[in-house]
């Protein structure tokens, strides 16, 4: 590759990432030459700035043809831009919760670098979504994946946080070396790492013998990417890294790194496994052939994380077992996904759902924890007295984290049950767990209301809200309304944007 | 303008949720959130109806959800019905929100009690304005709850509070009718749609039985929300409820939503005769039903309440023997003079503190202005020459005529004299004869109310000219401008004029007789019947419709009930509790699991990976 190949790319296509890329050095620079007594809380609204200025060229790449450069490792298709866009609205309201968090032993010696690393973060997620390469698609998981590690430990000092980032580095490497492995056999078996020559190689293979190595891939690949989404069977880090872990990482972990590992498995799914014959005769796809196994997990997974949820006193375990379930939901979806991709606007939408409901959530837990000191459920007590406006924004959350009618949750729920009994033949008894799963998490939801509206409170302290969180707020409220009572503004927009997402393999 | 008609509901929202949020610092000041909000929806009601005189049917909607094939759509459409509705609606909210500033003065809960006329507002707006039965639906229920606010609205008195539970089951009864129906309809049509449903009606696509069983179900939705037999024993009890919201919900709107269902979904009543039978049959014999219990109530709003069932009643009829105009015509007409009598009859009670007519009398000269009112809407409703409910009257029993049925005719004609009958009862005995009140000081009531009830006393007198044998029948052409073949085209019933002459006659008999027995005194009380005779206990016990309901049904669902609690208990109990056990059970072994040991959790991944590896290689990959 000489001067002129590179001078050639169209580079303009990476402009959100290479923002990311700068914010995050300018960041890492300010950071380190500043004197100790400014306050780097004021870091946040540059990095803010630089997520707004990313979506903002990403807005405007959006009529853009979709293109791949660097020798077809990077590539801006319908699939990229659409997750992007999600990966950079969540970042966005999760810096300013970052911005507000105030946990009750300091942190403002490591802020600085408290908002680099989301930026870091960030960037290896919105690589993931657009890398048209196994290689580029690993860097991008490892640069989210080491930049979370430290993420989740950040308080130094604080036990539990360290606790929570030693579990969660022993088991996201044994997840790296599972994915690793797998991706390894889907090398062997097409000779290459580039997607879209793996997909036209796999297309050609017919050889019965071949379905049991891509059979091992495909199960390497699942379970060790499992992890990311915090699905079965790699859910279990979840509850403990969550405990731990400071409030907006957690948030982080639940939305931004979940949107990733569904961008990733989405990615090697769709454009390997799909053009995969599922047997000799060709008949199946692969993916369609062993869907059953997606369905099974999913199913396992919506159990598990709902019905263990019942049981806990700590609201951030709770939620992690409650973001466990909605993988679950999430990979019904992925199970369903069948023949086409027309259900790619529905994980889109219910991931757009996810990310108002459950960044609104942990926005208002920030805010009662860092206060009060504790994560128990009983923090949320009489905040229908104290704080009227707070109660009924958490109650919207809620609402839809439950999937009632008139909340973005209900429809992306509603969604995704359609989508089970589309394919052929329908998935009905993942329906009926899908179901099943929702009125059991109805019990874990409810409760935390009663909590809220009915329990008298304990403290008379009065809720201060900062700026950033109070916009958060809002602007999930808001969201989760709008997109919930006029679903079609969300579908009208990606079917006009994005259209059925055909130039996901097509192009070269 | 038109294109604006959806903020029409929305102001009454904003005073809904203004009021809920900050009501308790307002206080009193909240009337005026809810009387300028009301005014400004008016305003944009009246532009709306004037743009609609001269240009077509506007109807907007988005697709809100698209579920496989099928798109539900969400929107707004203005045709000539609901473009009067909407005038009708936001007027009397206006003028009763006026009349409350004065009458509901020093209550507790004033804000709350205008936040929930608010609510009520903007559920029957919306109710109008939806452009298909979905929507209408959604709209219904909410009707409904705002309804069952405001009955309950005092809600530390017993009767109110078991009044509105009352009300909210027994219309519950006819929405699951008209739920049933909806279902039915959007199955044999695919579609919500009012135009698509007629079309599709029209195209034959269901069979004649199958249009009968439809219109017949959705017909019991308007039976439970106008108060026709056999689901009207509500509406009586509802006079619990504050009276300016007797006025408003119980006499102009949510009672007319069952008649204005019946009349947007005309051209499907129109497609069955039987259905049309039905209509008219349980209009005209709730008609003479509810006006002969009205004859011996002692209640002055009871009297008005069962005066308003009778009057619905009416409606039903006009509309089931194919008279449209009739119907809307009433509807209009009925809602101004009925909102007045009530307000009227608030304004007796605001001053004398009783509702029982044996204890009023002689107010005349003491309530300067109320008395004149009254006797306007007395006037009006009775069908006295010249004025509103004369005109609207002699149309219903014209088309009945012209239908045919000259059974239900006849029943017309004897509930117009019962009407006139008892209403001059009722006048005679608050405003003539010696004084029975425990109050000696009657005040008149302050201007904030009288206002509102001159306004409604000149339309009860005027608003009867838009539709005459004389002057034109410019109501009629407009309702059936594009629509005659949907509506069946009839602008306008012809009739022998024997029977505007009797109609008339019939009315005057009936005011001279209640003159004789209650004024005049020339005839004993018991001329007609005695106290304590058999049919006036019937009577007076409303036909004892309440009592066969609690020994039959209320004993028969007891019975059921009791039944159903022990399966209940035992067998669906003990189901639930094994299932809550184990899942219980599940959870605890879930979080047994979670020890907290790293190594663990990695040992369950790879556990995980294993037993699907061995699973694939054991089937071959042929897992189905």
């Amino acid at each position: 590759m000489d001067w002129n190949t590179m001078l050639s790319y169209n580079w303009g296509a990476m402009m959100p990432e290479f923002i990311i890329l700068g914010t995050a050095m300018i960041l890492s620079i300010l950071d380190l030459f500043w004197p100790k007594h400014f306050n780097r809380r004021k870091l946040a609204w540059l990095a803010l700035t630089g997520i707004i200025l990313a979506c903002l060229s990403l807005i405007s790449l959006l009529s853009f043809e979709s293109v791949s450069i660097l020798s077809d490792t990077f590539r801006l298709d319908s699939f990229a831009k659409a997750f992007k866009l999600l990966l950079l609205f969540g970042a966005g309201l999760i810096i300013l919760l970052a911005e507000s968090y105030e946990p009750q032993e300091g942190l403002h010696e490591h802020r600085g670098e408290f908002y680099y690393l989301f930026l870091t973060a960030l960037l290896g997620a919105m690589i993931m979504s657009s890398s048209g390469d196994l290689i580029t698609l690993f860097v991008g998981l490892e640069l989210l994946s080491l930049s979370s590690y430290i993420l989740v430990g950040i308080r130094k000092h604080d036990l539990k946080s360290n606790e929570a980032s030693m579990k969660y580095v022993i088991n996201g490497g044994i997840s790296t070396a599972i994915t690793l492995f797998g991706m390894s056999y889907l090398y062997g078996v097409t000779g290459s790492v580039n997607l879209a020559e793996m997909s036209r190689t796999m297309a050609a293979l017919t050889d019965g013998q071949l379905q049991y190595i891509m059979g091992l891939a495909f199960f390497m690949v699942f379970v060790g990417l499992s992890f990311k989404i915090a699905a079965a069977p790699f859910h279990m880090w979840a509850p403990d890294v969550y405990e731990g872990a400071p409030t907006p990482v957690v948030a982080f972990l639940s939305v931004i790194s979940k949107i990733a590992g569904f961008v990733i498995i989405l990615r090697i799914f769709l454009s390997l496994f799909q053009t995969a014959s599922g047997d000799v005769f060709g008949a199946l796809d692969f993916l369609e052939k062993n869907n059953i196994y997606i369905a099974s997990l999913a199913g396992l997974t919506i159990i598990i994380g709902n019905v263990i949820a019942l049981r806990q006193q700590n609201l951030k375990r709770l939620f992690a077992y409650s973001s466990i379930a909605h993988a679950g939901y999430l990979l019904v979806a992925v199970a369903t996904l069948g023949g086409g991709y027309f259900l790619m606007d529905t994980v889109w939408y219910y991931l757009l759902a996810y990310v108002l409901m459950n960044i609104g959530v942990f926005a208002v837990i920030q805010l009662l924890s860092s206060q009060s000191g504790s994560d128990d459920i009983s923090i949320l007590a009489g905040l229908g007295k104290k704080s009227p406006y707070l109660a009924i924004a958490f109650t919207v959350f809620i609402l839809s984290l439950a999937g009632i009618p008139g909340t973005t949750g209900f429809i992306g729920k509603l969604n995704i049950f359609l989508g089970t009994f589309i394919t052929e033949p329908g998935h009905f008894v993942l329906a009926g767990i899908m179901i099943a799963g929702t009125i059991v998490s109805y019990v874990y939801y409810f409760g935390l209301l009663v909590q809220v509206f009915f329990r008298p409170f304990h403290s008379d302290k009065v809720i201060k809200i900062r700026s950033g969180l109070y916009t958060v707020l809002i602007i999930c409220v808001i969201g989760t309304i709008i997109f919930g009572v006029a679903p079609n503004l969300a579908f009208d927009f990606i079917h006009d944007q994005f259209g059925d997402f055909t130039d996901f393999i097509s192009s070269k | 303008m038109m294109e604006n008609a959806w903020l029409i509901p929305i102001f009454p929202l904003v005073t809904f949720l203004v009021l809920l949020l900050s009501g308790g610092r307002l206080r009193e000041r909240g009337a005026y959130i809810g009387i300028i909000c009301t005014l400004a929806s008016f305003i944009l009601s009246l532009l709306v109806l004037m743009e609609r005189f001269k240009e077509p049917t506007y109807k907007i909607t988005i697709d809100w959800l698209s579920i496989g094939g099928t798109q539900l759509k969400a929107g707004f459409e203005i045709n000539q019905l609901n473009a009067l509705m909407l005038v009708i609606v936001s007027l009397v909210s206006l003028l009763v929100q006026l009349y409350s500033k004065g009458y509901m003065k020093g209550e507790e809960r004033f804000s709350t009690f205008y936040a929930y006329l608010g609510f009520f507002t903007f559920a029957m707006l919306g109710l109008v304005m939806a452009p298909n039965l979905l929507q209408l639906y959604f709209f219904w229920e909410l009707v409904g709850v705002g309804s069952f606010l405001l009955i309950g609205f005092y809600y530390y008195k017993q009767e109110a509070k078991n009044a509105a539970k009352k009300a909210f089951i027994m219309t519950r009864i006819g929405d699951v009718g008209l739920l049933v129906g909806i279902i039915l309809l959007f199955w044999g049509t695919g579609s919500f749609e009012y135009g698509e449903i007629f079309q599709a009606v029209q195209s034959g696509v269901i069979s004649n039985e199958g249009l009968t069983l439809i219109a017949i179900l959705i017909f019991i939705g308007a039976v439970g929300k106008s108060g026709q037999f056999p689901l009207h024993s509500w509406l009586p009890d509802a006079m619990e409820g504050p009276t300016p919201v007797s006025a408003l919900i119980h006499a102009a709107t949510m009672v007319a939503a069952g008649v204005y269902l019946v009349a947007t979904m005309f051209p499907l009543f129109l497609a069955s005769s039987a259905a049309m039978q039905v209509v008219a049959i349980t209009g005209g014999f709730t008609a003479i039903f509810a006006a002969s219990i009205a004859l011996v109530q002692k209640d002055v709003k009871r009297v008005l309440a069962y005066s308003t069932v009778s009057q619905l009643g009416f409606m039903m009829l006009a509309l089931g023997t194919a008279g449209y105009v009739a119907g809307v015509f009433h509807l209009m007409t009925h809602a101004f003079f009925k909102a007045l009598l009530f307000l009227a009859a608030g304004s007796v009670i605001h001053a004398i503190h009783t509702q029982d007519i044996e204890k009023m009398g002689g107010l005349w000269g003491k309530l300067n202005w109320t008395g004149p009112l009254f006797l306007t809407g007395t006037l009006a409703i009775s069908g006295f020459p010249l004025l509103s409910g004369f005109f609207s009257k002699d149309e219903i029993l014209m088309a009945a005529w012209e239908n045919g049925n000259y059974l239900l005719f006849a029943l017309a004609v004897i509930t117009s004299f019962l009407t006139a009958f008892y209403m001059f009862r009722l006048f005679f005995m608050i405003f003539t004869g010696e004084s029975r009140s425990q109050v000696k000081q009657v005040k008149e009531s302050p201007s904030i109310m009288l206002l509102p009830m001159l306004v409604l006393a000149f339309l009860a007198v005027i608003s009867g000219y838009v539709q005459t044998p004389w002057f034109g029948t410019f109501l009629g052409e407009w309702l059936m401008e594009g629509n005659e073949t949907l509506l069946g085209g009839n602008s306008h019933s012809e009739g022998p004029v024997w029977i505007m002459v009797m109609a008339v006659l019939v009315s005057l008999a009936g005011i001279f007789l209640a003159y004789m027995i209650y004024a005049k005194k020339k005839l004993p009380r018991s001329w007609l019947v005695q106290e304590n005779n058999e049919f006036y206990r019937v009577l007076d016990n409303k036909y004892y419709i309440d009592e066969i309901y609690h020994f039959t049904v209320g004993y028969a669902i007891k019975g059921l009930s009791l039944f159903l609690s022990y399966i209940e208990r035992f067998i669906v109990g003990g189901v639930v509790s094994t299932v809550t056990i184990s899942i219980e059970g599940l959870g605890k072994i879930g979080s047994k699991l979670q020890t907290g040991q790293v190594q663990r959790y990695g040992m369950i991944a790879f556990l995980g990976l294993a037993v699907l590896l061995v699973i694939f290689a054991v089937t071959g990959g042929y897992l189905r």
